[in-house]
């Protein structure tokens, strides 16, 4: 069997972000990059699976040189090889989901295991999109899967309850957060990670330009929150809340 | 290797004249290192800082539960050959795990034991069948070792111990006590130092169930409450002949070598803890308020925590420069050398180096600790904040691996010895502490005895001259190479530099008078540096 787990390099999440001067960005200076955490607990589930079938496990992200250092992490958690797809440029949802299209096209995995969304731009559209081009089977904010003979059994966390799906691979499944913990990553795990190949791609070899249809207009940082204070109970907060915030209770 | 490569090797105490063109700085650590000292952090936060509490309070199996969960992760020995079990890492990489490990003094203690004084005997004098025999089992760790050197009444005379060793029918027989031994209570292995004969110093490997061996109960400590230290009790202990490690008679090497490697395992024990410390001290300032306002925007509020910052900076980069120059001694060994007397040749280049970044490191973090809780008032006085544990905890650091007195007679005394104090009269400064060392040294009369305080006074501009010179350099290069954080290093060596520069006057001046030379030391103010405190501010603790 074949996993394929895409991932993002995006800003730590525990980093302060700042925009940058002109507020067309944000601020990089001594910003750490991660792998986006829905993306690791794919990389984390995909190893699991692996621990109980046998697997190849591939990793993938687009993007610079520089997120060779989240393929890098990825190999070091156990991930069997890496490919990066070089790409300097912006790119949307859609944008994503094409390129992570043909990528699918090339490796022929029996699931493509991401996260959710990725934590800097919060889109939660990949995956989807990815599974619709594909006209794969999906199953979005997994919370449980578990693989028997070319059917993936995943458990999804909605608001009216557990639902659980059966899927025929290949299919996409998008990791929720509470699918698992990842592992840390092991030193001899980074060595080992030394010597594993990234390989790398270009757009025209996988024959896709970079496509962004989404355009940004303006970022600004979320206003400083107002100091809370304490009521003395239940009434007391519902009366405030009808009075200052015209909520209607 | 070739006399010129050995040309162009750094030596020992060259900072005293020179300094080496690009000392190492924590900046080039490569991707994968940056990532196995993240791991080392996360370890840290996630798994030892929540159990604090029941650690203090030596709960069964917790400690050493952590230690083989750290061992699985790669952290029992990562700079022993991987041969034996361990990653075969350099100094300098196992220093930023060791530093990322050590948020709190009891868990640094026992893991820096581990990975340090315990194992180094075996790594470094070890015969190939001992560290066939032990290494593996410690690197994973499923035993724990230990060191034992002191005694009751032999601490920082250590040399003199009065425990014995006789050979009587292929077995040792060991009779004396060990004081303080660090990880006694789970350790399996001790390397025990006696007299053979009463004469000949030498180190044993001690098996725990040693018939005659005995640990007794936990010593009831100020701090590092969660960590073990226990007395050791030979009674006529039966060791194999096998057991004894390296040569009769030559147990010295061991024990003052591994200490010197020990020296820089403390610093960066020193680091993590200053780290927790900046930490804690960044947080409550910006929640306190008073008059109206959080305390992080008074003036000596903000002053500390900028001096923290500027001594844990230039800490850091003595550190990390010393490890990369033992890690360049390692290296240099000649392979058709006497292995033994190329290690210890390499352990001690740089002795002067290890004692002098013990002290520096250990200095800062008892400051760092000692403001931070400063800076909490009434309520660092209680135990309901991090920094009372913390201050408790860093209090021993000035005192094992030897004490700071010791260190720094230690250092200049080496400096004599070694001859280097023509090519210091004769050097030019390098940074304004430097030039207070080398006013001192020209006016000191090497043919007298210099008695301790006069030492004591050489050593420290020895110190900060090291330091200043390190944090410099350090900074310029972190400015020229445009890293992150750049503006905060070269504020923070600035800010360093100023306040070296005073204390170097001072100690100049005092060991001028004791010299009973008479000449005025003036203090060539800097001006007024950038202070870092908005940096720490920002980043809710040290930047880097
Ligand atoms: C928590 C803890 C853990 C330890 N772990 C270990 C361990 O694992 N293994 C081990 O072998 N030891 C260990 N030690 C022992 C430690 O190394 C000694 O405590 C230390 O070397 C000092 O010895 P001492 O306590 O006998 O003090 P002393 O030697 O009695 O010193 C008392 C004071 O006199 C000063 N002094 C002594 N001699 C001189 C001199 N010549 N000139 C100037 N001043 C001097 C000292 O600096 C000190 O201030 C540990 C100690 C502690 C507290």
């Amino acid at each position: 069997m074949k996993l394929l787990v895409p991932i993002k390099r995006v800003p730590d999440p525990y980093s302060k972000i700042r925009l940058s001067a002109d507020a067309a960005g944000i601020d990089a200076t001594g910003l750490k990059y991660e792998i986006n955490p829905f993306d690791e607990i794919a990389v984390e589930e995909a190893l699991r699976i692996g621990e109980k079938l046998s697997c190849e496990i591939a990793v993938v992200s687009i993007g610079d040189a520089a997120c060779e250092e989240q393929l890098r992490k990825a190999l070091a958690m156990g991930a069997h090889r890496a490919i990066r797809v070089d790409c300097n440029e912006t790119l949307d949802s859609l944008g994503v989901a094409k390129i992570l299209a043909k990528v699918f096209e090339r490796e022929k995995p029996d699931l493509v295991l991401m996260g959710k969304q990725a934590i800097d731009d919060d889109c939660n559209q990949a995956g989807q999109m990815l599974a619709g081009m594909l006209n794969l089977p999906q199953a979005t904010f997994a919370s449980a899967i578990s693989i028997v003979g070319g059917i993936a059994r995943v458990t999804r966390e909605t608001d009216e309850g557990q639902e659980t799906l059966e899927l025929k691979l290949p299919a996409v499944v998008t990791a929720d957060l509470r699918l698992n913990e990842p592992r840390y990553v092991a030193l001899p795990g980074i060595i080992k990670a030394r010597s594993k190949p990234i390989e790398t791609l270009s757009l025209s070899e996988l024959n896709v330009s970079a496509e962004c249809r989404v355009r940004t207009t303006s970022l600004s940082a979320p206003p400083p929150r107002a100091a809370g204070r304490k009521v003395a109970n239940v009434d007391e907060l519902l009366s405030a809340l009808r009075s200052e915030r015209g909520l209607k209770l | 290797m070739n006399p010129k490569a050995a040309a162009a090797l750094p030596k020992g105490g060259g900072f005293l004249f020179a300094c080496e063109n690009e000392p190492f700085t924590p900046e080039q650590f490569g991707a994968d290192e940056r990532l196995m000292a993240d791991t080392a952090f996360q370890f840290a936060k996630n798994e030892v800082l929540p159990l604090l509490d029941r650690l203090d309070a030596q709960e069964e199996g917790l400690m050493p539960g952590l230690i083989k969960q750290a061992c699985e992760l790669g952290f029992g020995g990562p700079d022993t050959p991987e041969k034996y079990g361990g990653l075969g890492l350099s100094k300098a990489v196992a220093t930023r795990i060791l530093e990322k490990l050590s948020l709190n003094g009891s868990f640094s203690t026992t893991i820096g034991v581990h990975q340090g004084v315990a194992q180094l005997p075996i790594v470094l004098f070890g015969s190939e069948e001992q560290r066939m025999r032990y290494l593996p089992r410690i690197t994973s760790g499923e035993i724990m070792p230990a060191y034992a050197l002191s005694e009751p009444n032999n601490g920082t005379d250590a040399l003199s111990v009065a425990s014995r060793a006789a050979l009587r029918n292929g077995a040792y027989r060991l009779s004396g006590t060990k004081m303080w031994i660090s990880n006694a209570k789970w350790a399996s292995l001790f390397t025990v130092f006696a007299k053979v004969d009463g004469e000949r110093f030498s180190a044993f490997l001690v098996e725990r169930d040693s018939p005659g061996l005995e640990v007794s109960r936990e010593e009831h400590k100020m701090g590092l409450k969660g960590s073990s230290t226990a007395r050791l009790i030979l009674e006529d202990a039966v060791v194999p002949q096998a057991n004894l490690l390296y040569l009769e008679g030559e147990g010295h090497r061991v024990a003052l070598n591994t200490l010197n490697i020990g020296r820089c395992k403390i610093g960066a024990m020193a680091l993590g803890q200053m780290r927790s410390a900046l930490h804690a001290a960044a947080k409550y300032s910006k929640e306190r308020k008073q008059f109206g306002r959080t305390i992080a925007s008074f003036g000596l509020v903000r002053q500390k925590l900028a001096e923290m910052a500027a001594r844990m900076f230039a800490a850091e980069s003595v550190l990390y420069r010393t490890v990369a120059l033992i890690d360049s001694a390692f290296s240099a060994r000649e392979a058709s050398g006497d292995e033994y007397d190329e290690t210890r040749k390499a352990c001690e280049e740089f002795q002067i180096e290890c004692s002098l970044t013990k002290v520096l490191t250990t200095e800062a973090l008892a400051f760092a600790v000692d403001e931070a809780l400063q800076i909490h008032g009434g309520y660092g006085f209680t135990e309901e904040f991090p920094i009372a544990r913390l201050y408790r905890d860093a209090r021993v650091m000035r005192i094992y691996e030897g004490t700071n007195e010791i260190n720094r007679l230690f250092a200049f005394e080496r400096v004599m010895k070694r001859g280097l104090l023509d090519a210091l009269r004769d050097g030019a400064p390098t940074c304004p502490a430097h030039e207070y060392l080398i006013l001192a040294a020209r006016n000191l009369d090497a043919s007298k005895p210099l008695g301790q305080e006069l030492t004591a006074c050489m050593s420290d501009l020895t110190l900060l001259t090291y330091a200043q010179q390190s944090a410099n350099l350090r900074a310029e290069r972190m400015r020229r190479e445009n890293v992150q954080f750049a503006d905060f290093g070269v504020d923070a060596a600035k800010q360093f530099e100023a306040s070296a520069t005073g204390w170097a006057a001072a100690r100049c001046a005092e060991a001028l008078a004791r010299m009973g030379v008479k000449q005025n030391v003036s203090l060539s103010s800097a001006g007024q540096p950038r202070d870092v405190a908005d940096a720490v501010l920002e980043s809710d603790g040290y930047p880097l």
